[in-house]
């Protein structure tokens, strides 16, 4: 017995030496040592013939064997394997990807996704209105009369006499406080339409408009939302600036400046050397709006606000003309 | 509004930096748009003496001035200057190396061969006159070395600030004087008003009659006699100028100056072409003409506030003068007017004849109508001692009804709750009293606020709310909180599913685009409709900038096209881009039109983004695949293309429309060559459009779970031979309706035709897959069922089994 595994031994060894390269063969050789009916098998299989006295050892023998063969494969296999990572073409990996094309959002569609977002998240609901809006939605019940001069803040497309398209958003607060009792949370964004075109205006732009009304909303709240969302916006450490102004709709008004994203405050061309950025306007809700929806206004309060996409899109984006928007160039869509 | 500091400062004393008023006026609501100086020009500009006076040595008429431009001591500088009045001993301007005049910037220079350090110069050079006759000889006692619109006293800043229309009372140097004053905490100053007055009473030389007390509330007039007409004196002429008013004579000055000065408009008529000496104040009848001041024709309209004579119009009230009263240089006696008019009246006015002037702009956001004598005997008296006349005793004040205050009850706790702020009732009442408010406190936390005459704006709680949330500074009121119940808000499903679809094609290689919701007027004629075709006619805009923009989109292709035209004309030729926005119907629901989301989309060029894959052109299953994939993401069912009821923009031989659940909801295939050639498309383009609203309306519902096969699936294919004008799908919905209940699915995997095949034919290749799901299928039965389905597939169809 001890002969035979001896002589197997040897086979294998020579056998594994005279492999060459060829991965196959290694397989062939391991079935015909170690495979369920190779010769180790057969000698473990003439165990049985083996005296009882010389039984212990030859199993011994046959199962150190075994160790044996098996190391010596699996070397073989380790080493074959290195041989052939070594020996085969490796594939380029610097050429291009298969990949399905990639589109993107237009700017102004991203910006307004992430303005909404932000209020979204603050409970407010978002709404859209019609664009060809009545003359009493667009004006007359934002207390904007026909002769006020107010109306010259807005140069204005008419379809009719009484139809309009909207120069603004805040038709929405009128239509939406028509619908809803308060307390009322909601954030209307869409195009709108000034009669303007030179190199800071495009006859169409996009608004966001703004609306928080119910028991107990101050002045102090509408500062308090605004913060979150400029600092949402633009980044944590932004300073604000409310600064009064006029919109015959709001009573307090106010214009929000940001501290300039681009020289951070210290003056440059974008904020013409003033360090603040002008951004978006708000108010309380005039009380004269509150009678056009039968809201009673020593019961409620809220706030408004409105900002152009535009704006807040060429400042995220740092983008200095604004008619690219609408060019829809694609050297200049591909960038967002 | 312009204002300039020196002329401010005759109203009121603040001791705050230029730049510390501008800044407090803009946090106060009145924002500082640009500060400037007077003359720019004069900076580098100094006063210099000209000690002695060499000639120059290479011209006759050019000489050297030694010239001195310091106070003390100092090289005295080579100034080469060719004026005739150059001499020694007189002090003139001196331009400096770095002076901008309007001629150029002034530089160290040779000139014939001698350097000069700088130009004594004329007024006109700096723009101060029109003299040229030579250098500019200034006062023999005016200090050497000083900046010279300092010496002259011209030194001045001009503040640019813009005001919001309901602060009309800001519109004049005292309403600018009254803010400085609440910001310095100090009180602004009237003008003096005492008029000397020497002639006889004006009762008895004209009358005035209001005919239209809603229209003019309010009507005064002064008499000037025996002015002598003629141009203003310095101070006046520079003040008017200052804000950028031509100087015209000092009689018209004087009431430009006025009406800057406190904000009420004034006219002066030609007291003598006044017909009967008298005014009447009336509405316009019907029809009739009049030529205002600028010469132009005009019909006012009925209503109109017509200022008269005895016979006629001589002014439209408020608006303009005429050309029949105008001061002229021989005017002798003025009538001078100032009035209320009511603002509303003013605005339909202006708008209706087109006509803006400095008067209108005031009255139509409200001048204070208890200014108006204040201004009458400010102007009187100015133009007594500016046009040497006599004032007529008394002044004439018409006021058919008394204009009451406005009184406003303010409950201060209430304000604090509107602004989050916690102001005492003292101090709100202090900030009200610094805007000239009169306030009372009527009880514990109530204050009783009188409205002065200039301040119309103000006439509720909130109006004086705000007052004092910018006089106590906005900054200063606390950033909160607001306390909200929670609840989810609301979200429309078809805003949501819009976002996605969106998503979807960016992630297909589409680039999301904008375009103006107004088309060319004649953008559906570029896409081949004709006035026959039943495509509503789009919505005209009454205004528009052009015809380019001059209706309202019924489809969204004209701007595509234009975006496809402009990358294809710019090299990008291999593109995907899609807009998902609003067209406008006409009539249906909203105001003036139905407004409905479309989905339209084009693609041209290559398929791949890379060339390393290969360069085909996207072609017609592209675009179809595209349609198909919204619809597979929406879960639509039973979609269908047929060549049918197509637009007439698509190319008839290459294009479909789109069905779902037997509903037409758009179409695609490649845009008809005529359309890319009026619309001057270089490239073949292929497009889609699909009704999004409609479509969303036809979503599946939210699918239920039917568990997941447990045995497994045995293909078989099918060959068939057919005629090609057969569609491959008529077969495949055929083997569908049979409704098999082994087969789970079959498709399409191979079309191709071949001289073998015979002309007129193609192979169609279906897969099937049976599948059951209790069992595994053995090959005897899947072989009975597919040759049966086979068998009745041949006989509809009959098409042979390759």
């Amino acid at each position: 017995m001890k002969e035979a595994v001896e002589n197997l031994l040897e086979t294998a060894c020579r056998a594994l030496s005279e492999l060459g390269e060829d991965s196959k063969a290694l397989d062939l050789a391991r079935v015909r040592f170690l495979g369920r009916k190779g010769e180790l098998a057969q000698l473990f299989k003439e165990l049985g013939k083996v005296s009882e006295q010389e039984r212990r050892e030859a199993g011994r023998l046959l199962n150190e064997a075994k160790a044996r063969l098996e190391t010596l494969f699996s070397e073989a296999l380790e080493k074959r394997r290195e041989l052939d990572s070594a020996g085969r073409q490796a594939i380029d990996v610097s050429v291009p990807g298969r990949r399905a094309p990639l589109g993107r959002l237009h700017p102004i569609s991203q910006t307004a996704a992430e303005i909404c977002r932000i209020f979204n998240w603050l409970g407010f609901e978002t709404v859209e209105g019609p664009e060809i809006e009545l003359d009493y939605y667009n004006f007359e019940a934002l207390n904007i009369p026909r002769d006020h001069p107010a109306r010259d803040m807005q140069d204005t497309f008419y379809i009719s006499e009484d139809v309009v398209l909207r120069t603004h958003t805040s038709p929405l607060q009128v239509r939406t406080m028509e619908k809803r009792k308060p307390p009322v949370r909601v954030i209307a964004p869409g195009r709108t339409y000034r009669r303007d075109s030179d190199v800071t205006h495009t006859p169409m732009f996009h608004q966001v408009e703004g609306l928080m009304v119910g028991k107990e909303i101050s002045f102090g709240d509408l500062k308090g939302i605004l913060t979150t969302f400029v600092h949402q916006m633009f980044g944590k450490g932004v300073a604000l600036r409310f600064r009064p102004s006029f919109f015959p709709f709001t009573e307090p008004s106010a214009e929000v400046d940001i501290e300039c994203v681009m020289c951070r405050g210290k003056g440059c061309r974008v904020c013409k050397s003033t360090g603040w950025l002008e951004i978006l306007g708000s108010g309380m809700v005039d009380p004269e709006v509150y009678k056009y929806v039968d809201y009673d206004p020593e019961e409620i309060t809220g706030f408004a606000f409105g900002m152009g996409i535009e704006r807040i899109a060429m400042l995220k984006f740092g983008i200095d003309d604004l008619r690219l928007f609408f060019e829809n160039d694609l050297r200049f869509l591909r960038q967002f | 509004m312009l204002i300039s500091l020196n002329w401010l400062s005759d109203y009121v004393d603040c001791s705050l930096s230029t730049e510390s008023i501008a800044e407090g006026l803009t946090m106060a609501g009145l924002e500082v748009e640009a500060i400037s100086v007077r003359h720019p020009q004069l900076k580098n500009v100094v006063t210099a003496r000209i000690e002695a006076v060499e000639p120059h040595p290479n011209a006759d008429r050019l000489k050297i001035c030694l010239v001195r431009a310091h106070a003390r001591g100092g090289e005295l500088l080579r100034i080469v200057c060719g004026a005739p009045n150059a001499r020694a001993g007189v002090v003139a301007p001196l331009a400096l190396p770095g002076a901008e005049l309007s001629g150029g910037v002034v530089r160290e220079a040779k000139v014939r061969g001698e350097v000069s350090g700088g130009m004594l110069c004329s007024r006109k050079e700096l723009g101060l006159g029109e003299d040229h006759g030579g250098i500019w000889i200034l006062s023999a006692e005016t200090a050497v070395g000083v900046a010279l619109d300092e010496a002259l006293g011209i030194r001045d800043v001009l503040m640019e600030i813009g005001i919001t229309p309901n602060r009309g009372d800001c519109l004049s140097f005292m309403g600018i004087a009254r803010e400085v004053a609440a910001l310095c905490k100090t009180a602004a100053r009237y003008p003096a008003s005492a008029v000397e007055e020497s002639g006889p009473p004006i009762d008895s030389l004209t009358s005035v009659t209001i005919e239209d007390a809603q229209g003019c509330p309010r009507y005064g007039a002064r008499l000037i006699c025996g002015v002598k007409v003629g141009p203003s004196p310095d101070w006046l002429k520079d003040r008017v100028e200052a804000v950028g008013v031509r100087s015209i004579n000092n009689i018209v000055d004087v009431t430009n100056y006025v009406m800057m000065e406190l904000g009420q408009p004034l006219h002066a008529f030609d007291f003598n072409r006044l017909r009967e000496k008298r005014i009447v104040v009336r509405t316009a009848r019907a029809g009739e003409r009049f030529t205002t001041l600028d010469s132009v024709e005009r019909e006012p309209g009925e209503g109109t506030v017509m200022i008269c004579d005895g016979v006629g119009p001589v002014a439209i009230g408020g608006v303009m003068g005429g050309l029949n009263s105008e001061i002229a240089p021989d005017t002798c006696d003025v009538l001078l007017e100032s009035a209320y008019f009511n603002p509303v009246s003013i605005r339909r006015t202006s708008r209706a004849l087109g006509l803006k002037t400095e008067a209108s702009y005031r009255f139509e956001r409200g001048t204070d109508p208890d200014g108006v004598p204040r201004a009458l005997d400010r102007a009187a008296e100015l133009m007594r001692r500016v046009g040497g006349g006599r004032v007529a005793a008394g002044r004439i004040d018409v006021l058919p009804h008394p204009i009451a205050a406005s009184e406003v009850e303010l409950r201060c706790e209430r304000v604090n709750r509107l602004l989050g702020t916690s102001l005492a009732c003292d101090e709100m009442k202090e900030y009200l009293e610094s805007i000239e408010m009169r306030v009372e406190k009527t009880a514990p936390g109530l204050l009783r606020v009188r409205v002065p005459g200039f301040r119309s704006d103000i006439t509720r709680e909130v109006d004086l709310a705000e007052e004092l949330a910018r006089l106590s500074g906005y900054d200063r009121i606390p950033v909160t909180s607001p306390l909200a119940s929670v609840h989810a808000a609301d979200c429309d499903p078809r805003q949501m599913v819009r976002a996605r679809a969106k998503e979807l094609l960016i992630g297909a290689g589409f680039f999301e685009v904008i375009n103006y919701s107004f088309i060319a007027s004649d953008a559906l004629g570029k896409l081949r409709y004709s006035d026959t075709d039943t495509v509503p006619a789009p919505i005209r805009v009454k205004n528009p900038l052009s015809d380019e923009q001059g209706v309202m989109r019924t489809t969204l292709m004209p701007g595509l096209l234009d975006n496809a035209r402009h990358n294809i004309d710019h090299r990008s030729e291999n593109f995907k881009i899609f807009e998902l926005s609003k067209v406008f119907l006409p009539a249906g629901q909203g105001p003036g039109a139905e407004e409905i989301q479309h989905l339209a989309g084009i693609m041209a060029g290559n398929r791949s983004p890379l060339a390393l894959y290969g360069e085909a052109e996207v072609d017609f299953a592209d675009v179809k695949g595209v349609v198909e994939q919204i619809c597979a993401f929406l879960r639509t069912e039973e979609l269908r293309f047929r060549a049918e009821s197509l637009p007439p923009w698509l190319e008839p031989s290459a294009s479909a429309s789109v069905y779902v659940s037997g509903q037409r909801v758009g179409e695609l295939g490649s845009v008809h060559r005529d359309v890319l050639q009026a619309c001057d498309v270089k490239r073949p383009l292929l497009a889609f459009r699909l009704d999004f609203d409609g479509l969303l309306d036809l979503r599946g519902p939210v699918p239920l779970y039917r568990g997941v096969p447990k045995f497994p699936p045995v293909p078989r294919d099918l060959a068939l031979i057919a005629e090609e004008r057969i569609p491959v799908e008529e077969p495949l919905e055929f083997i569908r309706s049979l409704k098999e209940p082994l087969v789970e699915s079959v498709e399409i995997f191979d079309i191709f035709k071949s001289e073998q095949i015979g002309a007129g034919k193609k192979s169609i290749g279906y897969r099937f897959t049976y599948r059951a799901a209790d069992r595994s299928l053995t090959d005897e039965e899947v072989n009975t069922v597919h040759g049966q389905l086979i068998a009745k597939v041949t006989a509809r169809f009959g098409v042979s089994l390759r």
